[in-house]
């Protein structure tokens, strides 16, 4: 940082030589700025253009394979769960949070609820989903309660919840894969939309609006300074633990509705893969710091993340790889990816 | 007027037997060249200066000289004509005795002073490699003894005044140096002593330099320079553009001017603006030690409260600008009345009041460094001014061009990242932040605390237009300079209670011994005057 400090204002040479007379003003004019320019570009893009080297890459070594509508859909179709936890993520993450790891067990108790709602008491399929939206949402306001009021740090009380509410929902869902019976229900999740499921439009949405909110919003701009700075934002009037007992309730919000988005889409869950989310989460959002804004966690960042993990995973599978290849490549990505952008944005600014 | 300075040839090879020679030293931060060819010696036993603004290449001289930058090649830095490998590596550094004592001093608090003078030197002894605490004890009590002070090497460091904690800050860089030789840089370790510790301060620093040791001393308070050093260089954009001028023939303005290249005009006691009609008033605040306060501000006045640390003043101002909860007391701007023992979540209610709040610390109470300069500036008023689903552009970039362009910010680019300012241009976003929404009242810590001549005159006239404007100002500060310049009227405190108020034409002395607690016949003996005059005396 010092660095910084210290070329930003030493832009040009005094007037004369060294004599100290009254030469004109010290003044700075901006550094020429082609190379950062290119740099700049160069940090929010690196990982489009990787992407477009895999699905290069991966045309080449499996012709006929990997480039197909199937290959696409599968790409693009099956990733709203991820979406909606990696924005649920993103809310408290954003106000400077870090980390809620109750997550994919927020997603996953109220992914069972519903189906247990529905198949063992009997309930209706919607009464069901509203019931484990509130779910989900009551599991925020216990995160927030416990990491905002009660000041606990938020590693113990996410680690802890999200266990708990996993061993909860392995218990109501005796440890089964509860299906629902077949009903129109599925078509919120499913409904064919220009050839992929409406799910994923749900979740370009609510990348889109959530950007939106960040970006333009009041909310998003107190959301952001809470997260770089609490007493900076408390002495700018801004209600700081308002906002982070809100992020954690937005979050459980996020999650419970891509519970209910995920149950109908698949038609019934196991409580047992809920677990499985979590790297893919982390290594998504993080990924996500390494696009449009380098640096900075970002919800379309995030989004495309996603989907780039997914083709890599995808097109390692068809070659022949086994289900071991995604905990490499989510790892290695997200490692190798963010020490870029790091790296990038570091000679940048 | 320039002192004699062998200047080395760029293949380095030493000519006299300087402590410190530097030559041809240049550094280039991808298209921005932040030092030129600078060269800067420093005798032995001398007592060098060096200063420039903000951003003036400073920092990174230290950071090469003590290896956390590798300067361009072609430059070259020699101490007792051994020539320093590139970069400089902390091993052959404080082999040669060249140390750093840094702004804050880079003591551990809780920590004892034995832990802290030892840091990065523990010696691990027996089979199970323990510190051998006994022998870490001894070598930090000798060390003391070299600088003739008595500091119980168990006590913590945080619970230390604060001339024992510049004392073991000095014990810790010196510890190494061999008797009579060493060079130690104080980079700016001046700021976070008060008045008499930094007399204190200085002696200790000429008794090591009696006894042989050099001291290059980097600091915003040029009559320190002017006062403490045998020599100074000034640095301008990255230049040495005076080198080792000798002081006895230079005073502030002169430093100023060649720091700034052109004619500053210093700043003079202006006419009040002070109107008769109230912009603020305070009522029965209580907080700390302070207690059932009064306190009328008018609308274009410009109060100060001063004291020494601890007296109070500091919670008055924290309680007043709404960053501390009082035990009692309410302030009443502009129509709204705040309760200030209220409980609060944040100062939502002062901001809606119109009143500002300028806080001490302004990395971490100011501004986040890493938004943006435009974002800074309008968090205030994002809710306000903007739309509930729209922040809203225009008038964020109204707002931020004007104060950029009302307080001289540089880089004047809206969308530069706070961190990267420096300190100066950084601390008038702070002003600007809240200037932007025409406050009814301004409270102000320490306004121009380690700012660069520029940008202190800057944020001078800006507080000044405030007033002007009809703001009420209050200003907290233990800086008598700005307080003098700016003030219709100061109140001292001492012990909690305002003691004196000072009005009409205020002198910069007058707020010192009403500070101290000197009545007029002691003020030939006022503690700046000794150490003044034991400093001429030394130099």
């Amino acid at each position: 940082m010092n660095a910084a400090q210290d070329h930003v204002d030493a832009a040009p040479p005094p007037g004369g030589p060294a004599g100290g007379s009254a030469d004109g003003t010290a003044g700075s004019a901006p550094a020429a700025r082609s190379g950062p320019g290119l740099r700049h570009f160069a940090s929010r893009y690196a990982v489009l253009g990787v992407w477009a080297l895999l699905i290069v890459v991966y045309t080449i070594a499996k012709p006929g394979v990997f480039m197909t509508r199937s290959s696409f859909e599968s790409i693009f179709n099956g990733q709203y769960a991820l979406v909606f936890m990696t924005m649920a993520l993103l809310c408290t993450i954003i106000v400077g949070e870090f980390v809620d790891l109750s997550v994919p067990s927020v997603f996953g108790f109220a992914a069972t609820i519903l189906p247990v709602l529905v198949v063992n008491h009997h309930w209706g399929v919607w009464p069901a989903a509203v019931v484990a939206v509130l779910g989900a949402l009551a599991c925020g306001v216990v995160n927030g309660l416990l990491v905002v009021v009660a000041r606990v740090n938020t590693i113990v009380v996410t680690l802890g919840i999200g266990t708990l509410l996993t061993g909860i929902a392995l218990w109501m869902s005796n440890l089964n894969t509860i299906v629902l019976p077949p009903s129109g229900f599925a078509k919120i999740a499913i409904l064919p939309v220009g050839g992929l499921y409406i799910s994923f439009f749900y979740g370009a949405a609510v990348a889109l609006a959530f950007a939106y909110v960040l970006g333009f919003t009041p909310l998003g701009r107190h959301m952001r300074f809470v997260g770089a700075s609490r007493e900076v934002s408390r002495l700018s009037g801004v209600r700081v633990n308002r906002i982070r007992f809100g992020s954690f309730v937005a979050a459980s919000a996020f999650s419970g509705v891509g519970a209910v988005v995920t149950v109908a889409a698949i038609g019934s869950y196991n409580a047992t893969t809920s677990d499985s989310y979590l790297l893919p989460v982390f290594a998504s959002v993080f990924l996500g710091t390494a696009v449009i804004q380098p640096g900075r966690f970002n919800p379309i960042g995030t989004w495309i993340g996603i989907y780039f993990l997914t083709t890599g995973i995808t097109g390692l599978e068809q070659l022949g790889l086994q289900t071991w290849v995604s905990n490499v490549f989510y790892g290695g990505v997200l490692v190798v990816a963010v020490t870029i952008a790091t790296l990038l944005r570091r000679r940048t600014t | 007027m320039v002192a004699s300075v062998t200047i080395v040839g760029s293949d380095g090879t030493d000519v006299t037997q300087h402590r410190l020679e530097v030559a041809q030293l240049s550094k280039t931060f991808g298209s921005a060249r932040v030092l030129r060819r600078v060269q800067l010696s420093v005798a032995p036993g001398e007592l060098h200066g060096l200063v420039g603004q903000n951003g003036c290449g400073k920092s990174t001289l230290v950071k090469i000289l003590t290896g956390v930058y590798t300067p361009d090649p072609g430059g070259s830095i020699a101490v007792d004509g051994r020539r320093l490998r590139m970069p400089v590596q902390p091993a052959e550094q404080r082999e040669v005795g060249v140390s750093v004592v840094h702004q804050h001093l880079g003591l551990v608090d809780d920590r004892t002073v034995w832990e802290n003078v030892r840091l990065g030197r523990y010696q691990a002894r027996g089979p199970f490699r323990r510190i051998d605490r006994r022998a870490e004890q001894e070598a930090v009590a000798e060390v003391l003894a070299r600088l003739g002070r008595r500091i119980d090497t168990n006590e913590l460091a945080g619970t230390l005044s604060a001339e024992d904690r510049a004392t073991i800050a000095i014990a810790r860089a010196m510890q190494d140096h061999r008797p009579g030789g060493g060079l130690i840089i104080f980079d700016e370790s001046t700021r976070a002593l008060g008045r008499q510790a930094r007399g204190r301060f200085f002696e200790l620093v000429r008794s090591l330099i009696a006894n042989g040791a050099s001291v290059l001393l980097i600091s915003h308070r040029l009559e320190e320079i002017v006062e403490a050093t045998d020599r100074v260089t000034v640095l301008r954009d990255g230049e040495v553009v005076e080198a080792g001028l000798d002081t006895r023939d230079v005073d502030e303005a002169a430093l100023t001017r060649l720091m700034l290249g052109r004619h500053l005009v210093t700043h003079g006691r202006v006419d009040s603006h002070a109107r008769d009609d109230l912009a603020a008033s305070v009522r029965s605040l209580s907080v700390g030690q302070v207690t059932g306060l009064d306190l009328d501000i008018r609308h274009g006045e410009i109060v100060g409260l001063t004291g020494l640390m601890g007296s109070g003043f500091e919670e008055v101002a924290e309680a007043v600008g709404g960053a501390r909860r009082a035990d009692a007391g309410e302030l009443t701007v502009g129509g709204h009345r705040i309760l200030l023992s209220g409980r609060r979540a944040s100062t939502e209610e002062f901001v809606r009041a119109r009143v500002g709040y300028v806080p001490e610390r302004r990395l971490d109470e100011g501004l986040a460094a890493e938004m943006s300069v435009a974002e800074n500036l309008t968090l205030p008023r994002v809710r306000s001014r903007g739309h509930r689903f729209r922040t809203g552009r225009a008038w964020q970039a109204e707002e931020t061009a004007a104060m950029i362009a009302k307080l001289d910010i540089k880089p004047p680019d809206p969308s530069a990242p706070a961190g990267t300012l420096s300190g100066g241009n950084q601390q008038k976003v702070v002003l600007a932040k809240w200037l932007a929404g025409q406050p009814e009242l301004l409270m102000l810590r320490e306004p121009a605390q380690a700012v660069d001549v520029g940008a202190r005159h800057d944020i001078i006239d800006a507080i000044r237009a405030a007033a002007r404007a009809g703001c009420g100002v209050l200003i907290a500060s233990i800086d008598a300079a700005d307080l003098a310049v700016l003030c219709d009227r100061v109140l001292v405190f001492r012990g909690g209670m305002v003691t004196e108020e000072l009005a009409g034409d205020l002198g910069q002395d007058d707020i010192i011994h009403a500070t101290f607690g000197i009545g007029p016949a002691l003020r030939e003996a006022a503690p700046e005057d000794q150490v003044s005059q034991q400093k001429r005396g030394v130099g």
